[in-house]
């Protein structure tokens, strides 16, 4: 498994404050050999695009468990849009309903994960979307 | 100020030049520099509070009216490479003001802890007109000096109650340090441990180049100090500007320029020697063995 | 790129000796492997068997679920339906706007309103929530800590409008604002003008509703985030002697206010393990406060505790395996001597229960409670050489756990500096890894899988979209109606409070309350003087 030389930025959006998962994920990409910024807590849309603009990173990955989802993509590709990163992907994590996944790959979400998932074929799926040409 | 579409293309000129082999460096165009910025770097080891006071630094410039980029330099993890370069957390209030601009690179394989080709991004963003630019990194072993040679000013951050005085000696670190800052100054043992550092620094070498370093308490929790801090950084800077020599400190980055791409250079030489000949050959012929390699 | 090895999982082997927390447990155990010294009696010192002398023959343990969405309307009704079911305590969830001191029409709060439970920001919301409901006779619990006190002092509000003495409140709020830091995030300000908040909130209750319980100790997070049994009572019992600590600085009897003090924590799947750790802490809790802080009132070093069965034990695949593993669970809680219990809903791991989900959970308490016989006799385990020795064991490794954290520099230190948290992370992480590698069993997770499993139920409870709005229309109201210069002179006294460390801000909450200042105003007055928590990220 190799992500080497992948930026990916991990984001809290929104007030849901369990971050362990976020955090589970940060360290499996790190071990993956991957470049990962973590944003903490209560981050908003704007705040995580910016971030994702400056730090140039391949992916933002936000953590969501609060159903909220589906606003926080929305507003979260609006404002990568806004900034010209419109080339960096999306992916989500956290409590997803799988009725909502369409309606999250139409607001901009390249892949789709939960807790229950195995770790290397979450990255593997990473990796796959990240090989991918834009 | 950058509009997105600059800061975008800044951001992905950094990662070109964080990513790039000697060869590619060496053929990018030189950058366009007009009014070079004021670089401060700050070090010191992990847990000293330097990412938080680092962000309320840069906030407080922000507010007043300079324009800053930030280059934060995380280590990589020895086992995968990969990094977590977690601290952008921490500066969360500069983060969002529209004068800063902030990056985090990890220090990969760099010979020295910081990272590649980072002589090239600091140029890169003098190139962008900012009034600052701040270069945080984690003080370890040969970091400080390569810190030293890359900026104007050095911040070595030390936090009460850990012994890192003490280390700070051992490793004569504190030799490289322009301006110390006690952090956490709100903490017990912060007020013995300036007392300490600044006995210290009275009679240490630097004292002959006729800058007296001095030691500051700061806390970033309570929000104290900076105003001590900032103004030792602008005498600092005119001290420097009237007894350091432009062309000597000029000199002294494309020296560390260059040891930092032949560094690479040789390790790519070395990695291409086969065991079997490093073990027949005499060290004297090895030697000449590589400089003709290096010279191909 | 490897790619994931295909494995399937579906011999897990012999059952391994290790518990989850590392503990390695004799193939046998035998009647020289126990100190009967170290047992006691139930209902006295140092309370291995239980805090009551009659275990649950005097009183059952509380049957408490978890409710609240949407507007305070529509959660009161939902109240009155499971009021009518049985249910004899009301627990209260808030949603995360309330949560964290952001007015449903913050920008901050905006996609989250009414979400994981009901939208409270004033003193109308609350009458509604608890409109034709007797709080005289009710126990409400509110899962409430960045804003406990507000919360508290609204519900103050509530009582004091109705006339009811405040004397008769009984009831818990959660106010455990360190494990936040640690693991729920709910936080707002730093750690240390936080602290003052929970000891002014307990102070004040100790005193004006002497049946409340201030302060509910919680583990349940830091567990369900990764920690083990052992490290979930170890972080909790350094928690509360920070907090412990900081009340007798301010002056408070320990002999007096740790009577109020109660813990919470998640039960998980192993079932003696669970059991034992609870025996232990018992133990712990009693033995510090008597021989650090001289507590002689035995009623005192009593370690009261409620349990949620469930949370991170449940799994989104075959969830009706969910309904077995609150059975299983939900009796290590009874037979740990639990005092309340919450039982969780079969769905809970990938939706918010839905009505038919929350009755079975509550049936499994009452079939457990009524069919099962378990909690005729007081401690039916005690004095088993394997319970026993087990309990000791535990003991020993929460104690080594507790010297680590006190080593570092104590909770306070270990939680500014990102330590525990960092603890936890990593903790959590290797968890993952050993399910992913079939280490550790999770039937229908990790073994025993179906080809397509995900989550094959259809009922999802649905909050109504148009809530959000609802709620900011009443709040809207509110803000037209409400006389606001006292609104306005209410804040400003409790920002005088606040910058006095002498005085109990409590009295001034109630004031803002009754003079139907908000939530979010409150918050946004001591923010302003007490800043916002900055997070220390370690991983």
């Amino acid at each position: 498994m190799s992500l080497t030389g992948k930026r990916i930025l991990v984001a809290k959006p929104g007030l849901d404050g369990h971050d362990v998962g976020a955090k589970v994920i940060a360290l499996a990409l790190r071990d993956a050999g991957a470049e990962v910024i973590y944003t903490g807590l209560r981050k908003t849309p704007d705040y995580i695009a910016r971030v994702a603009i400056e730090e140039d990173v391949d992916a933002v990955g936000l953590s969501i468990l609060s159903g909220s989802h589906l606003e926080l993509v929305r507003e979260t590709q609006r404002f990568l849009r806004e900034f010209k990163g419109e080339n960096i992907k999306i992916f989500v994590g956290g409590t997803i309903p799988k009725e909502d996944n369409e309606a999250l790959r139409e607001a901009g979400a390249s892949g789709i994960f939960n807790a229950s998932q195995r770790i290397d074929e979450v990255l593997a799926e990473i990796d796959t979307l990240l090989s991918a040409p834009a | 100020m950058l509009d997105p579409a600059a800061r975008r293309e800044l951001a992905r000129l950094i990662t070109r030049l964080a990513n790039a082999g000697t060869q590619e460096v060496l053929a990018e165009p030189p950058p366009a520099i007009t009014k070079p910025a004021r670089r401060i770097g700050f070090t010191g080891p992990p847990g000293a509070g330097k990412s938080t006071l680092v962000g309320r630094y840069v906030e407080r410039r922000a507010s007043a009216g300079c324009t800053v980029a930030v280059l934060g330099i995380d280590p990589a993890s020895p086992y995968s490479g990969g990094a977590i370069l977690g601290d952008r957390v921490r500066m969360d209030d500069a983060a969002g003001n529209p004068r800063v601009f902030m990056r985090s690179v990890s220090s990969r394989d760099a010979f020295d802890g910081l990272c590649n080709n980072v002589a090239d991004i600091l140029l890169a963003l003098d190139a962008r007109g900012f009034d600052e630019i701040v270069m945080e990194t984690v003080g370890v072993g040969q970091a400080e000096h390569a810190v030293k040679a890359l900026v104007d000013t050095v911040v070595l951050l030390m936090q009460p109650e850990t012994g890192d005085g003490i280390q700070a000696l051992k490793a004569g670190i504190l030799e490289v340090a322009d301006v110390i800052v006690i952090s956490k100054s709100d903490m017990p043992g912060a007020a013995r441990m300036r007392e300490n550092v600044a006995g210290t620094v009275r009679f240490g070498a630097r004292r002959s180049a006729g800058w007296d370093v001095p030691v500051i308490g700061v806390s970033s929790e309570a929000g104290t100090g900076f105003e001590e801090l900032e103004a030792a950084l602008a005498k600092h800077a005119a001290w420097a500007g009237a007894h350091r020599d432009a062309g000597e400190t000029q000199a002294m980055r494309t020296r560390y320029r260059l040891q930092d791409l032949l560094i690479r250079r040789l390790e790519t030489v070395l990695d291409e020697l086969a065991a079997a000949e490093v073990n027949a050959a005499s060290p004297a012929a090895l030697y000449d063995r590589v400089v003709s390699l290096l010279g191909r | 790129m490897n790619k994931p090895q295909n494995i399937e999982l579906n011999d897990p082997g012999q059952p391994s000796d290790v518990t989850p927390s590392g503990i390695v447990v004799p193939e046998v155990a035998t009647p020289d492997m126990m100190d009967p010294a170290k047992i006691g009696e139930p209902g006295k010192y140092p309370f291995t068997r239980g805090i009551f002398e009659n275990g649950y023959r005097g009183r059952l343990w509380t049957f408490r679920q978890y409710s609240g969405f949407g507007s305070a309307e529509e959660t009161n009704q939902r109240y009155k339906f499971l009021i009518g079911q049985g249910q004899t305590g009301l627990s209260v969830a808030l949603d995360l706007p309330t949560q964290c001191g952001y007015d449903p029409i913050d920008p901050m709060a905006v996609a989250e309103v009414g979400k994981v439970g009901v939208s409270l920001s004033h003193l109308a919301d609350a009458e509604t929530l608890f409109d034709g409901l007797d709080l005289a006779k009710l126990s409400t619990s509110f899962t409430i800590n960045g804003t406990a006190a507000m919360v508290y002092a609204l519900y103050l509000a509530v009582a004091d409008k109705r006339g009811i003495p405040r004397a008769k409140l009984t009831g818990t709020i959660q106010n455990d604002i360190l494990k936040e830091y640690v693991a729920r995030g709910t936080w707002i300000f730093p750690v240390r003008p936080s602290m003052r908040l929970i000891a002014d909130s307990i102070l004040y209750s100790n005193e004006q509703t002497p049946r409340f319980n201030p302060i509910s100790i919680a583990g349940a997070h830091v567990r369900d985030a990764g920690a083990t049994a052992v490290e979930e009572i170890a972080f909790t019992l350094v928690n509360a002697f920070a907090y412990v600590d900081d009340l007798v600085r301010r002056g408070g009897d320990p002999n007096s206010f740790a009577k109020r003090l109660s813990f919470f924590f998640y039960v998980h799947m192993d079932f003696f393990e669970e059991i034992c750790r609870f025996r232990a802490a018992r133990r712990i809790w009693a033995r510090t406060l008597k021989e650090r802080y001289g507590v002689t009132d035995e009623k005192a070093q009593m370690f009261r505790f409620g349990v949620v069965c469930g949370g991170a034990s449940l799994t989104a695949q075959q969830p009706y395996n969910n309904i077995v593993r609150v059975g299983i669970v939900n009796m290590a809680a009874v037979l740990g001597g639990a005092q309340s219990i919450f039982t969780a809903a079969y769905d809970e791991a990938f939706q918010i229960p839905t009505e038919t989900s929350a009755e079975i959970a509550l049936r499994t308490q009452q079939i457990v409670a009524y069919e099962s016989g378990v909690a005729r006799t007081v401690d039916p385990l005690g004095g088993s050489y394997f319970v026993e020795w087990m309990t000791d064991k535990i003991e020993e490794e929460i104690e080594k756990v507790i010297k680590e954290i006190d080593d570092y520099g104590g909770a306070i230190h270990a939680i500014e500096d990102g330590y525990l948290q960092m603890r936890i992370a990593r903790r959590a992480y290797e968890k993952k890894l050993d399910i992913d590698r079939g280490a550790r069993v999770v039937v229908g997770e990790n073994y025993f899988r179906h080809a397509e499993d995900r989550t094959d139920i259809g009922e999802v409870f649905k909050v109504d979209p148009g809530i959000a709005g609802k709620v900011r229309e009443r709040y809207q109201q509110l803000m037209d109606t409400r006389d606001d210069s006292k609104a306005q002179a209410s804040l400003a006294k409790l920002r005088e409070a606040a910058l006095d460390e002498n005085e109990n801000i409590m009295p001034w909450l109630v004031d803002c309350c009754h003079a139907y200042a908000t939530v979010g105003e409150m918050v946004t007055t001591l923010k302003r003087e007490w800043g916002e928590f900055q997070e220390p990220v370690r991983l």
